[in-house]
């Protein structure tokens, strides 16, 4: 029989490590991962493998950014992501005859846009996120398809061979002749990202907004406003990511960006990151995103092929959600 | 005067999907040469019947305010099962496979919602990526072909006019389900725990329980639908589910369920896919593409979810207002003002 205050310690110690495991356990996996690698293949530990690791999941990284910040603020998702990727794509690779800043420019401007909808309907009127979110994916499908037949769009027919080749190489710059630069982006956003979240008063009120919607919302936080800032925050980098993606696929088309709300919202929950809201970081998220490019790389070593890679991130991520929510419910910060 | 007129608009928005259906009929009627023929209703019923299958279990999982993402995919696993083993156990066994697996799918949600406690829009993200991981796997993205036409034949000839064995049995499953759900004393637990499940649960009622039934319900419909789909058109493809996710959820909105949960009713959910149908059938017949169709149920799905947040917006702004007293005020300025 332990004395209370011995207990209240001992929980203290076990609420500490939680949190702990909480915040961190991201990079417990990622370690775990890493000699399961190399215990696979002799390929694997190897700067070129490692490297092509996180190329592969920098676009995906750029788009989990954004949505961070609707899942931080309790929101879930934005589900409407695959869909700006492949508007703000086609609209990049559309414009792209009047020169490579228009076209970029553009395409920006067409996911902001989404996003300010977005920020209106799910802030202001308080439509249910997810569903509102799905509605405004379906009808960036139905307009893009109906916009161009259905078709594809290929840069060079569109603004002639110098312009493709510019907005082509786009997403292949090298930044010191080693880095790709979607790399880069994504680092740089990650960091832009935590900045946000811990150092300004946006990322403390969006807190807040996450923990309690009500609460935040008596204290006299602004909560149309951040919930909005949140959402489009996410469009934005969806376009980012959207526009790169086209320019590393060479071609415009609806079908660009399809999975990438899933594989997101994958990487987020491995980070560490409350769907509950209000809770986790970029660091987190960062993890999150490396982990599913080593499972990727790990299964791809092993010979599993990309349909069973599919199921195995699937039940990786409900394994994920269940532990996070478990977790939680230990702590004590979920009802039920 | 005022008060009428609320409860005529009150009236109309709760049955406004029958006449939205008959409003959009008689505009196709009128506007599409070839729409009432007895071949284009008889096709108008078929295609909807798929869709109205797999509604019928994703209305009762938003009844008890949870959301199911993973009907396309189980519909097109359903599909794929059925026309898979055929070839080697025969229609009978291979439906039941299809339908078993269905319900697999809808037990994992519900363990996983109900017990586990995790959102259920992340749980069926989740398994919805995992059966479409396991649908390429089984038919390595190929699409399947059965050997036995006869079924087919039999489930697409209507026996009574419009109506082929394949449309009656979606007919007598809504009207089933319908009946069961608002008759029933065990269908309307399914409205009290969506409506507030702590409340339900001091009722009495085994509210873990309802969930998990729920989600197996809606497995079984979207396999089972899926798997009739299949078997008319003996074969199956990977993607053969695909667009209808946006489908029924946008009918189920329409229909009138709410998101909030409590509120909705079968009948609602599949006279809004008929809406639909209706509305591709017509576009079609007038020259549309299948990227309008799309378009279409997109908007349309959007204007709901945008008038229902709107409409709870406004509550929310007079939540709390007493107009008769502030008609007092107003009454006591002017009456100060006079004198």
């Amino acid at each position: 029989m332990l004395v209370k205050s011995e207990r209240i310690e001992l929980n203290k110690r076990r609420t500490k490590t939680a949190g702990w495991i909480e915040k961190f356990g991201v990079y417990i996996m990622i370690l775990v991962l890493l000699i399961l690698g190399t215990l696979i293949s002799n390929k694997f530990l190897t700067i070129d493998n490692l490297a092509n690791v996180v190329h592969a999941v920098a676009l995906l990284g750029i788009v989990a950014v954004g949505v961070t910040f609707v899942t931080y603020s309790g929101h879930f998702a934005d589900m409407s992501v695959p869909g700006i990727i492949a508007l703000s794509g086609m609209v990049a690779v559309d414009m792209l005859r009047y020169g490579l800043v228009v076209s970029l420019a553009s395409g920006l401007v067409t996911g902001l846009m989404v996003g300010l909808i977005n920020a209106f309907v799910v802030g202001k009127l308080r439509a249910n996120p997810i569903i509102w979110t799905l509605a405004v994916a379906f009808v960036i499908n139905g307009v893009v398809r109906w916009l161009y037949r259905g078709e594809q769009i290929y840069p060079d027919l569109k603004a002639g061979e110098k312009l493709a080749t510019a907005f082509v190489n786009l997403a292949r710059i090298n930044i010191g002749g080693a880095v790709p630069i979607t790399v880069v982006v994504f680092l740089v956003m990650v960091i832009i990202g935590q900045l946000l979240l811990t150092k300004t008063k946006f990322g403390v009120q969006l807190k807040l907004i996450g923990s309690s919607y009500e609460v935040a919302r008596m204290t006299g936080v602004n909560v149309t406003g951040m919930v909005g800032l949140a959402f489009i925050l996410s469009a934005l980098a969806a376009s980012i990511g959207g526009i790169l993606l086209t320019s590393l696929v060479k071609i415009g088309a609806y079908y660009n960006g399809v999975g990438y709300d899933f594989r997101a919202v994958t990487a987020i929950v491995l980070g560490g990151v409350s769907l509950a809201g209000g809770k986790g970081n970029m660091i987190g998220v960062l993890g999150g995103v490396v982990v599913i490019g080593l499972l990727n790389n790990i299964l791809t070593l092993l010979g599993v092929g990309t349909f069973s890679q599919t199921i195995v991130q699937g039940l990786v991520f409900i394994l994920v959600v269940w532990f996070n929510t478990y977790s939680l419910r230990k702590l004590g910060k979920a009802d039920g | 005067m005022d008060k009428m007129n609320k409860k005529f608009f009150q009236v109309i928005n709760n049955y406004r999907i029958y006449f939205l259906c008959s409003l959009v009929f008689i505009a196709m009627a009128i506007f599409v040469p070839n729409f009432l023929t007895v071949y284009n209703l008889t096709n108008i019923l078929k295609g909807m019947s798929l869709n109205v299958m797999v509604a019928i279990g994703f209305t009762i999982v938003m009844i008890c305010k949870e959301l199911d993402l993973s009907i396309g995919t189980t519909l097109t696993l359903g599909a794929m099962f059925v026309i898979g083993f055929q070839p080697a156990l025969g229609w009978g066994w291979s439906l039941l496979i299809a339908v078993l697996a269905g319900a697999l799918v809808g037990l994992a949600n519900g363990f996983l919602v109900a017990r586990a406690k995790i959102d259920s829009f992340i749980v069926t993200l989740g398994t919805m990526t995992t059966v479409q991981g396991i649908i390429f796997l089984y038919g390595k993205g190929y699409a399947l072909n059965a050997t036995d036409f006869t079924v087919a034949d039999w489930l697409e000839t209507p026996i009574i006019p419009f109506l082929p064995p394949r449309v009656l049995i979606t007919i007598v499953l809504v009207l089933l389900f319908q009946v069961l759900l608002a008759r029933t004393r065990y269908g309307r637990g399914f409205y009290m725990v969506g409506a507030n499940r702590e409340t339900a649960w001091l009722a009495g009622l085994n509210t873990e329980g309802y969930v998990i039934v729920a989600f197996i319900l809606s497995g079984i419909t979207a396999a089972l639908g899926g798997a009739l789909f299949a078997m008319s058109l003996s074969s199956a493809t990977p993607t053969i589910g695909t667009s209808s996710l946006m489908i029924v959820v946008a009918a189920t909105i329409i229909g009138g369920t709410s998101m909030a949960g409590g509120k909705g009713s079968i009948l609602g959910s599949a006279v809004a896919v008929l809406t639909l149908t209706i509305l591709y059938n017509g576009l079609t017949n007038l020259g549309a593409g299948y990227e309008i169709q799309i378009l279409a149920s997109g908007l349309v799905l959007a204007m709901v979810v945008l008038y229902e947040a709107y409409a709870l917006y406004r509550a929310d702004k007079v939540k709390g207002q007493r107009p008769e007293l502030l008609k007092e005020v107003r009454m006591l300025q002017e009456g100060s003002k006079g004198s």
